[in-house]
């Protein structure tokens, strides 16, 4: 028999190398923030810190206006995805079928993006066509476009993309909701719909909120599946990626992907904090009921 | 679920009587009529714009190419066309690096998600979690652009290895090279093997460690004989994942493999670029079919649903 805790060290080395781990995968990230400050770029044996690259890319209208698509393209997607993953998460709690239901909505998870976009490519370019011979077929104009590569298409991929991520997490959280508390409220007359919105939302509100912060950063950074499904938009993602293939490592790809990431920390750190804070307030709360009233 | 105290459309609105068409309405409109067919939108979602469009590749792979397009057939040109070329070979290459960085990935990850389950207390260990969903949420294409300077001739590895005297010349094999490309793929892929390994972890009780302990088993015997099988629906999962998406992401190999790397998802890439949709099908359906035989062999052997006993 061993004991980890025996010999301090043991235990302190695991956390370094858990923490090394940590430092390992995001010093590249913080590396390329370092370097988006420079004046001289990388490689440079100057540094002069400045905020010229993040002003020459906000100050592009490409790089503005394909800004300004990716934040309609999150805000679609959240609105899409949130109430259809709530829908999967309740439909997965009554459902017999789970091994099935599950498969089908984390399967996304396990198709490489560069394949989905090629398979959902195709797809809607073959609805686009069908819809155009129904349309000759009727002798009218009712579904011209349908389908055609644009917002509709690139939503439906990230869509697609995002749903699982919002799933698990609001799956998690309803774990720990009760489903009698659902069928008390019932039972005092509340329909379907009183007795979620008042006694089921507000105890999965946080992994509902939770949700709309990775949407929204998932749907920040997705860039394969847009490229190939977005028609004719950029988004920010696209624009990068256009950058880094056919100019380089250049001062502006630093600073669009220190914006990128910075973005993301925010959304992530925010959530992250909120999350260790209500729980720790939550464990303080659970600590003073259960300690014993003292009478005076 | 109980039906609660409204019974009727006829009584509904607690009690009071309704015309005729208005509780027909309500009755349409209720719980056993719209309502419950909500559930099946998300089912119906899927159905329609994955899991058919992802069937359908198979199809469309044996239609006949044209010029700009493709056309009803059957034709395995595609797929010889894949076979018969160094398509095939840079396949098997890409599995190759596919399966080096599910090891490396499984050497260095899952010790974490051991250590979280076991010597983390219990109201912490879904906070040490969080440390990992940081990198993970910050885009790939970043996280792999970040490691050119990282690992490049004048990245940090090569200055701080130069300055500590360790080497004289910079190593370039760790960038543009197969190397680089395992290394982009293990960075970016590897909290999903902490993440998978730590929840099918989370589902075994803490008295079975208990048990082992109080037998005074060994560690290597606790390794083997209890974590590993436990944990064996977990990191099967992770592993599938880091592997599929070693084959199917074509940003690592673009960004971190020099020239003449390829993986699956970038020769399907080049394939549309060069308007050849039957060859892109046909490289998607050899991925989806590698993918649907990893997951039913794992599933038989090791029953994934286990992973998700936690969250159920």
């Amino acid at each position: 028999m061993y004991d980890d805790f025996a010999n301090p060290w043991n235990i302190r080395l695991k956390w370094l190398y858990l923490l090394g781990v940590v430092f390992a995968l995001l010093m590249p990230v913080f590396y390329t923030i370092y370097i988006s400050f420079n004046q001289h770029g990388f490689g440079a044996r100057i540094y002069d810190f400045t905020f010229d690259w993040y002003r020459v890319v906000l100050g592009d209208t490409l790089l503005v206006v394909s800004l300004k698509w990716t934040v309609y393209l999150a805000l679609a997607a959240i609105a899409a995805t949130i109430p259809m993953a709530l829908l999967s998460a309740k439909f997965y709690k009554r459902t017999r079928r789970k091994v099935a239901f599950v498969a089908l909505m984390l399967s996304p998870l396990f198709v490489p993006a560069d394949i989905m976009g090629s398979a959902l490519l195709v797809f809607f370019k073959n609805l686009a066509i069908g819809f155009v011979w129904l349309d000759e077929a009727l002798g009218v104009y009712w579904f011209d476009g349908w389908f055609d590569l644009g917002f509709l298409t690139a939503l439906i991929g990230q869509v697609i993309y995002v749903h699982p991520y919002a799933f698990i997490v609001i799956l998690i959280t309803m774990s720990r909701y009760r489903v009698q508390q659902t069928e008390a409220a019932r039972g005092c007359g509340a329909t379907a719909w009183q007795a979620f919105w008042q006694v089921e939302f507000p105890q999965i509100r946080v992994g509902v909120f939770s949700s709309c912060a990775f949407v929204t950063i998932l749907s920040f950074n997705e860039a394969v599946r847009t490229a190939l499904l977005k028609g004719g938009f950029d988004t920010f993602s696209n624009v990068l990626v256009a950058q880094m293939l056919n100019i380089g490592m250049s001062g502006e790809s630093y600073a669009m992907a220190g914006i990128m990431s910075i973005v993301s920390m925010l959304v992530i750190g925010s959530v992250i904090v909120f999350t260790l804070l209500r729980t720790e307030r939550l464990e303080r709360r659970a600590r003073a009921m259960a300690e014993p009233v003292m009478s005076s | 679920m109980s039906s609660g105290a409204i019974s009727g459309p006829a009584r509904a609105g607690g009690g009071r009587d309704i015309p005729a068409p208005a509780a027909r309405w309500r009755d349409y409109l209720g719980e056993n009529g719209v309502q419950k067919w909500v559930f099946y939108i998300p089912v119906v979602f899927f159905l329609l714009f994955f899991a058919a469009p992802m069937a359908l590749t198979v199809v469309w792979s044996v239609f006949e190419r044209t010029q700009f397009w493709m056309e009803p057939g059957f034709t395995l040109f595609a797929y010889d066309n894949f076979f018969s070329s160094a398509r095939a070979e840079n396949y098997l290459f890409s599995m190759l690096h596919g399966a080096a960085s599910v090891v490396i990935a499984f050497a260095i990850g899952f010790p974490i998600a051991v250590f979280i389950r076991r010597r983390v207390t219990r109201v912490a260990q879904h906070r040490v979690i969080l440390l990992f969903i940081l990198p993970f949420m910050i885009s790939e294409l970043v996280r792999v652009f970040a490691m050119r300077p990282v690992l490049g001739r004048h990245g940090i590895v090569n200055s701080l290895l130069m300055e500590l005297g360790v080497i004289s010349e910079p190593i370039t094999v760790i960038l543009y090279s197969p190397l680089g490309v395992i290394i982009g793929d293990v960075m970016s892929f590897l909290p999903f093997m902490i993440f998978a390994g730590f929840l099918a972890l989370e589902a075994v009780q803490n008295y079975i460690f208990e048990v082992c302990d109080d037998l005074g088993t060994g560690r290597v015997r606790l390794f083997t004989h209890i974590i590993l099988p436990l944990a064996a629906p977990g990191i099967f999962a992770g592993s599938v994942f880091i592997f599929v998406n070693s084959l199917g992401v074509a940003l690592v190999p673009t960004l971190l493999g020099g020239p003449g790397a390829v993986n699956a998802g970038l020769i399907a890439n080049q394939a549309i670029v060069a308007l050849d949709f039957p060859l892109a099908m046909a490289i998607s359906t050899i991925m989806i079919v590698t993918l649907v035989a990893l997951l039913y062999i794992g599933h038989r052997l090791f029953d994934l649903t286990k992973v998700l006993e936690p969250i159920s």
